[in-house]
C-alpha cells in the first residue's frame, strides 16, 4: 500500500498520529538519518563524529563473517607488510574496498527508510490481536532488504524479531505482522526496540534505536459464568427507568453519527444543516436494567488470582448486558454511577476494569451509597477459594 | 503506480547461491594452473564434479553419511603422507585446499560452509598470485572478489528471507524444493527480477571498488622490510630442461615450440640495444654421449656467496652514460640469469638472493630456480660480442674455490682442479680421426680463430640445413658425429655442438652457451619482449691472438659476429624488430603490471606522489593561465572601440543566454522530470510529483503566524495539483514558484 497524502502528514506532523496513550493505533514514523536532518550546520562533522562516537543506541557489530573477513585482511595485511609483496597488497586493497562498499551499501539501504508502530486498541487478555510495523521505503531508486525489528512487549523476557523477508520496492510501504497475546489485564507497553540489518554482505550487524513505543490498555479476559436461574434475573417489580436511548417511541436527543449507527436513524435534514451525519435517539422503553458495582475493597478480595476473576467476570457480565440492552449504569467503589449509554461508556468502564487494583479502604461516595440502594445491582463476592460470585439484590444470580 | 516488480522467492535464491558456488569454487581452483603444483587429479574432480552437481542438486543428497564422517580424516591422513613423501609444504597445502574446496563444492552447504568455501578459494587465488606474479591474477581476483560479493549478497537474502530457520538437507527422498533446479526457467526468472537501474549502479559501484582498491594499494604506506617472501620458499621449481646444466638434443628446439614470454626488459637508452641480440644464460662445456653438461670443474668455479645479497658488482667499469636495463625473467625459466655481457652493478628486486657467480665466465645463477617473476636491475652491460677480460675484479666472499687469474680465458694453462680446459673430447680414437680429418678437410689457416670460425661455419652450413626437426642417422657412433657425417638437417644444438666439436679438435678452445637470441620492440610498453621460442644455442671460441672469447653462431641463418661492427642506427634497429601485434598489446599489460604493480615500492610510491602533485599543479597554473589570458582577450575586446558589430555580438550573446534560461524554464526542465519521473514513477506526472515535493517541504516548516493564511492556500493549490483533476489546475508554474519562495523565505508574508 503506497503512502497516502493523509500517511504523509503523520510523518510531517508529530502529534497527528497520536490518539492518547492508552488507545493503541499508530505511533509517529521514525526515520533513518533524521538526527543528521535536524543540524542544519556542520552535518558532514555531525555525520563523521557518529562514526567515532555513535549515538546511544546506534551500534556497530562484528558478525562471524566480518570476523572472517578482519582475521583475513589482518593476516594478509601482517604478511604483506612483512613480505613488502605488492599482490598480498592488491589482495589487502580489496578487501578494504570490500569492508568500504559493504558500509556504502549498508548506508544506501538504511537511507530514506521511515516505520511506525500499530497497534490497534482494544485488547483483551488471553486473545490474540493483530499488531504491525509499517515500514516505508522512501528512496527514489533503490529497493530495501535484509533489516529486522526487535519487538518487546512488557512482561515477556524474549524479544521479537520482525524480518523484512522480501525486497521493499522504492517509494513502497509493507506491514510486518505478528500476533499480540496479552496474558493479564492492565497497561501493556510495546516497543520497537531497534532496527537491524546486516545487509548487504552480513560483515557487520548495524543497530539503529528506535524509540517507539505504544501504551496499551488490555482489557479484562472474557470469562465463561454460570447464570442461575434466579427469579432475580426476572422480578416484574424491579424496574429500572432511565433517560437512555433505546428503541422506544419517543425521540430523546439527536447525536452526531458513529460506525455502526444504523442508516435509518440518520436525521437527514439535522445532518444537512450542520454538515455532519446525525442519527436520532430514541428514549428506551421501559424494561429491566441492572447497574454492575465493583468494589476493590483488599479486605473483600485476599486472594489476586480472585481479583483478577472478579474483573473479568465483571467485563463480561457489563458487556453481555450492554449487547442486550440493559446495562444501565456501573459503578466502581464510592465513585458516583456512570450512566452507560453507548458503547464508548462501556469502554471507559472497560478501561477502568482493566487498570483497577485492589485498595486497601475505597472512599464511599454518597451517590455511590445511593446507588448501593438502587434495584437490580449486580455486586461481586468471592465464592469458594477460588470463585466468584455475582449477587444480584443480595441474591445468587451468576459464578464464575 | 506500476505494476511491482517480480522477486526472487526462497528456492530461487538457494539454486543461485548454489550455482555460485560452484562457480567460485571452479574460479579459485583454476587458479591453481598458474602454479607448478601437482594437481591434476583434483582439479579435473573439480572441473567435472562441481559442474555435475550443479546441474543436479540431488546428487548431493546420493552421498552416504559415512563419507561425510570420513572426510575429514581422510583429508588429514592425505596431507600428512602427501607432506611426508613430496617434503614440500607449499605443495602439500595447496592439495589439501583443494580436496576441501571439491568436498564443499558438491556436497550441500549452510552458511558457514558457504564461508568456509570462499576463505579456501581466497587462500588459493591469493597463494597462486603470490607464487606467480601472473597478469592472471588481477583478473582472477576482481572476478572472484565480484562472484563472492554477490554469493554474500544472496546468503544474507536467504538469511533474511529465512529469518534463522535454515532448510536442513539430509535425506534423499525428501529433498529441499530448491533442488528440483530448471536452470532455463531460473535465467528467466533472473531476467524478469532485474532491474537495469539497479544492475548499473551496482556494477558501477563495484568498477568503484576496483577503483578504490587501486587507489588504496597506490596510497597503502609501503616500508622497505626486504624480506623473502617465506611463501617461495615452500615451494621447488624445476628450470626448462633447456637452460639447465645438462642438454640433449632436442631440448632446447622443445623450449622453441612454446611462443610465451620468457624475459621482458626495460631499456632506459633503447640506442644501446645492440643488433645483434645474444641474452647468454649459461656455458656449456662438456659433452658426451649426446648430451652437453657444464663440467664439475666449471661448476666449481661458480662461486656461491656465502651471503644473501641484493647488490652485485661486476667486472665492467661504471661510466656515466650507462644504460640501466630492468629484466623480468618469468617463473620456472632457469635459474641462470639472461645476460648480454658483463656489467657494472645488479641489483635483486625481491631482497636479497642466495647467488653464485663466475667473473669471467659472466655467469650469474640463482640458489633455486625462482617459481615467480623474477625481477632485476643491471647498470653497466655491455654488449659487445667478444667477451674480453673483466676490466676490474670485485671482491667476493666466495664459498668455492676461486679461480686464479683467468686461467681458463687463455686456454693454454689450465688445472684441472681450478677451471674446465674447453679442449676435451670425450669420443673414441674413430670419431676422433673422423673430426680431425673433417678440420683438415676445411683448411683454415692456423691461429686465426676467426677464419677457422667462418670456414666451419660454412662447412656445416654447406652440409646441412636448417629444420626444427631432427633426424639422426642410425649407427653405433656418437650421435653428433653422425649427424656431422650425413646430411641431415639439424637444429641450433646439433650446429653449435658441431662446431665446438671441430674447433676443439682444431686446438680453439670452445664452448656451447644456451640463452635467448633476439628479441622484439614491444611498441606498446617500449621494451624488449623476448620469447621462449627465441630460445637459441651457440658458440663461444677462444681467440688467442685478441686473448678474448668471441661468439660463434654456426646455426644457418644466423648474423655474422662482427666484434667491431658499426651500431646499427637506433631508429632503424627498433623499427626492424619492432612488434605492433595484438599479443604485442597484451604482452604490453603484463609489462605494465611487472612495472606498476608488481615492482611497486616505496620509492615509485613517493615517485608516484610528486607526479601526481606536479600533474595537479601543472594544471591548476594551466587552468589560471587560460582565465587571465580570457579575461585579458575580454578586456582588450571591451576597450576597442564599440561598432555595429560588436553590439551585434554582444546582443547575440545576451539572447543566446537568455534563450538557454528560457529553454531550461520552459522545456528542458519538464522534459527532464518527465524522464525522470518515467524511469522513477511509472509514468506519474511530474507535475503531480513535484507538487507533492513541495507539499511536505512547506509542511516541514513552521509557518509564520501571520501567513498563516496564505500558507493554507498554498497548501490547497498544492494538494490540488497533487490529488485533484487536472481541469482545475491552477497555474503550476507560478505555484511552485511561490512555494519554492516560501520554503526559501519561510518569515515572509509574501507568498
Amino acid at each position: 500500500m503506497p503512502l497516502s497524502a493523509g500517511n504523509f502528514d503523520s510523518v510531517l506532523s508529530p502529534s497527528s498520529a497520536e490518539h492518547g496513550p492508552a488507545m493503541g493505533g499508530y505511533t509517529d514514523w521514525q526515520t533513518t538519518g533524521r538526527k543528521f536532518r535536524g543540524i542544519k550546520r556542520r552535518r558532514w562533522r555531525a555525520i563523521l563524529w557518529s562514526l567515532v562516537y555513535p549515538y546511544r543506541g546506534d551500534r556497530l557489530m562484528l558478525t562471524v563473517s566480518g570476523a572472517v573477513v578482519v582475521a583475513v585482511a589482518l593476516s594478509i595485511g601482517v604478511a604483506a607488510y612483512n613480505t613488502s609483496n605488492n599482490i598480498l597488497f592488491i589482495a589487502l586493497s580489496l578487501l578494504l574496498a570490500c569492508l568500504v562498499f559493504s558500509g556504502m551499501l549498508s548506508w544506501l539501504n538504511l537511507r530514506s527508510l521511515t516505520w511506525r508502530l500499530s497497534v490497534q486498541a482494544p485488547l483483551r487478555a488471553g486473545k490474540d490481536h493483530p499488531a504491525a510495523i509499517e515500514l516505508h521505503n522512501g528512496k527514489r531508486l533503490l529497493p530495501c532488504y535484509g533489516v529486522w525489528f526487535d519487538v518487546a512487549t512488557q512482561g515477556e523476557k524474549k524479544h521479537l524479531r520482525l524480518a523484512l523477508r522480501e525486497r521493499l520496492d522504492p517509494q513502497a510501504t509493507t506491514a510486518l505482522e505478528w500476533t499480540l497475546r496479552p496474558e493479564t489485564r492492565g497497561r501493556l507497553r510495546v516497543e520497537v526496540n531497534r532496527a537491524v540489518s546486516l545487509f548487504p554482505f552480513g560483515f557487520l550487524k548495524k543497530i539503529l534505536s528506535s524509540q517507539l513505543k505504544r501504551d496499551v490498555l488490555v482489557w479484562p479476559a472474557p470469562v465463561a459464568y454460570q447464570r442461575f436461574p434466579a427469579t432475580a434475573w426476572t422480578q416484574p417489580g424491579q424496574v429500572e427507568r432511565s433517560l437512555r436511548a433505546g428503541m422506544g417511541g419517543d425521540l430523546l436527543a439527536l447525536r452526531g453519527y458513529v460506525r455502526g449507527d444504523s442508516q435509518r436513524q440518520i436525521h437527514w435534514k439535522a445532518s444537512a444543516r450542520l454538515g455532519r451525519l446525525m442519527v436520532r435517539q430514541y428514549s428506551a422503553e421501559t424494561q429491566t436494567g441492572y447497574v454492575l458495582w465493583v468494589r476493590t475493597a483488599a479486605e473483600d478480595w485476599p486472594r489476586p488470582d480472585q481479583f483478577e476473576l472478579m474483573c473479568s467476570l465483571a467485563a463480561t457480565l457489563a458487556e453481555d448486558f450492554f449487547r442486550a440492552g440493559r446495562l444501565v449504569a456501573v459503578v466502581i467503589d464510592g465513585e458516583p454511577p456512570m450512566s452507560v449509554r453507548r458503547r464508548h461508556d462501556l469502554d471507559l468502564f472497560l478501561d477502568r476494569l482493566a487498570l483497577v487494583e485492589p485498595c486497601a479502604a475505597p472512599v464511599i461516595h454518597h451517590a455511590a451509597s445511593t446507588s448501593s440502594r438502587r434495584a437490580n445491582l449486580l455486586t461481586f463476592t468471592p465464592d469458594g477459594s477460588r470463585g466468584v460470585a455475582a449477587y444480584l439484590d443480595g441474591t445468587k444470580a451468576a459464578t464464575a | 503506480m506500476g505494476q511491482k516488480r517480480p522477486q526472487l522467492n526462497l528456492s530461487e535464491l538457494h539454486q543461485l547461491k548454489w550455482l555460485l558456488g560452484g562457480a567460485l569454487a571452479m574460479l579459485s581452483a583454476w587458479s591453481v594452473l598458474y602454479v607448478e603444483v601437482e594437481s591434476w587429479l583434483w582439479l579435473g574432480l573439480i572441473t567435472v564434479g562441481v559442474p555435475l552437481v550443479i546441474r543436479w542438486p540431488t546428487l548431493t543428497l546420493r552421498i552416504p553419511r559415512w563419507v561425510h564422517r570420513l572426510a575429514f580424516p581422510l583429508f588429514a591422513a592425505l596431507f600428512a603422507g602427501d607432506y611426508y613423501f613430496g617434503k614440500e609444504v607449499m605443495p602439500a597445502l595447496v592439495r589439501l585446499s583443494l580436496m576441501l574446496l571439491f568436498y564443499r563444492a558438491v556436497t550441500p552447504r549452510l552458511r558457514r560452509d558457504d564461508l568456509q568455501l570462499i576463505v579456501l578459494g581466497l587462500f588459493l587465488v591469493v597463494v597462486s598470485g603470490v607464487l606467480s606474479v601472473s597478469l592472471a591474477f588481477a583478473f582472477q581476483i576482481v572476478a572472484f572478489t565480484g562472484c563472492t560479493l554477490v554469493l554474500l549478497l544472496v546468503m544474507n537474502l536467504i538469511e533474511a528471507a529465512e529469518s534463522g530457520h535454515p532448510v536442513v538437507m539430509d535425506s534423499l527422498q525428501t529433498p529441499p524444493v530448491w533442488m528440483q533446479l530448471e536452470w532455463l526457467r531460473l535465467g528467466r526468472r533472473l531476467r524478469e527480477v532485474a532491474d537495469w537501474r539497479v544492475a548499473t549502479l551496482g556494477v558501477g559501484l563495484f568498477g568503484g571498488v576496483v577503483g578504490l582498491s587501486a587507489l588504496l594499494f597506490f596510497a597503502l604506506p609501503r616500508f622497505e622490510f626486504t624480506n623473502n617472501l617465506f611463501l617461495d620458499n615452500l615451494i621447488t621449481q624445476k628450470s626448462k630442461t633447456g637452460f639447465s646444466e645438462n642438454v640433449s638434443f632436442g631440448d632446447v628446439t622443445d623450449i622453441q615450440q612454446d611462443t610465451s614470454v620468457a624475459l621482458s626488459v626495460d631499456v632506459s637508452d633503447p640506442s644501446q640495444i645492440p643488433a645483434q641480440l645474444y641474452w647468454r644464460m649459461l656455458v656449456l662445456d662438456e659433452y658426451a654421449k649426446g648430451t652437453f653438461s657444464t663440467s664439475d670443474q666449471l661448476k666449481r668455479q661458480l662461486r656461491d656467496q656465502r651471503q644473501p645479497a641484493q647488490l652485485i658488482t661486476g667486472g665492467a667499469r661504471p661510466s656515466g652514460g650507462d644504460s640501466v636495463w630492468i629484466f623480468y625473467l618469468e617463473g620456472g625459466t632457469s635459474r641462470y640469469l639472461p645476460l648480454l655481457g658483463d656489467f657494472s652493478q645488479l641489483k635483486f628486486n625481491d631482497g636479497p638472493q642466495e647467488y653464485a657467480i663466475h667473473d669471467t665466465l659472466r655467469l650469474l645463477r640463482l640458489g633455486k630456480t625462482p617459481a615467480k617473476m623474477f625481477a632485476y636491475r643491471v647498470e653497466g652491460m655491455r654488449t659487445a660480442s667478444a667477451l674480453g677480460a673483466p676490466e676490474i675484479s670485485p671482491p667476493r666472499d666466495g664459498a668455492g674455490k676461486s679461480n686464479k687469474g683467468g686461467s681458463e680465458a687463455t686456454g693454454v694453462e689450465r688445472d684441472a682442479l681450478t677451471g674446465p680446459s674447453f679442449l676435451e673430447i670425450k669420443l673414441d680414437s674413430a670419431e676422433r680421426a673422423r673430426l680431425d680429418a673433417w678440420v683438415t678437410a676445411l683448411n683454415a689457416p692456423s691461429d686465426d680463430a676467426g677464419a677457422f670460425a667462418r670456414l666451419a661455419t660454412q662447412w656445416l652450413a654447406k652440409g646441412h640445413k636448417y629444420s626444427m626437426r631432427m633426424t639422426l642417422p642410425g649407427g653405433k657412433e656418437d650421435p653428433l658425429v653422425r649427424w656431422m657425417n650425413s646430411d641431415s638437417p639439424g637444429h641450433c644444438e646439433l650446429f653449435a655442438g658441431a662446431f665446438t666439436l671441430l674447433a676443439r679438435s682444431a686446438g680453439y678452445p670452445a664452448r656451447m652457451v644456451t640463452g635467448f637470441r633476439g628479441g622484439s620492440w614491444n611498441t606498446t610498453s617500449r621494451n624488449l619482449t623476448i620469447r621462449n621460442s627465441d630460445a637459441h644455442a651457440w658458440c663461444e671460441l677462444f681467440d688467442a691472438k685478441k686473448q678474448t672469447w668471441l661468439r660463434v653462431d654456426p646455426t644457418p641463418g644466423a648474423p655474422e659476429a662482427v666484434p667491431d661492427a658499426k651500431q646499427e642506427n637506433p631508429a632503424v634497429l627498433l623499427a626492424r624488430i619492432s612488434d605492433r601485434s595484438w599479443s604485442a598489446k597484451f604482452d604490453g599489460l603484463r609489462v605494465f603490471w611487472y612495472r606498476r604493480i608488481v615492482d611497486f615500492d616505496q620509492k615509485a610510491q613517493a615517485e608516484l606522489a610528486r607526479s601526481a602533485k606536479v600533474a595537479i599543479e601543472n594544471r591548476a597554473q594551466q587552468i589560471k593561465q587560460s582565465i587571465h589570458r580570457l579575461l585579458k582577450e575580454v578586456g582588450e575586446w571591451m576597450q576597442q572601440p564599440w561598432d555595429l558589430r560588436r553590439l551585434l555580438a554582444i546582443a547575440a550573446v545576451v539572447a543566446g543566454g537568455a534563450g538557454a534560461v528560457l529553454g531550461w524554464r520552459y522545456w528542458l526542465r519538464d522534459g527532464l522530470r518527465r524522464w525522470r519521473s518515467s524511469l522513477t514513477h511509472a509514468g506519474l506526472d511530474p507535475v503531480r510529483r513535484e507538487a507533492g515535493h513541495w507539499l511536505r517541504r512547506l509542511k516541514s516548516l513552521q509557518p509564520p503566524e501571520a501567513g498563516v493564511f496564505e500558507c493554507l492556500t498554498l497548501q490547497a493549490e498544492l494538494e490540488r495539483l497533487r490529488y485533484g483533476p487536472k481541469i482545475g489546475w491552477p497555474d503550476a508554474r507560478e505555484v511552485f514558484r511561490r512555494a519554492r519562495h516560501a520554503c526559501r523565505y519561510p518569515h515572509s508574508r509574501s507568498i
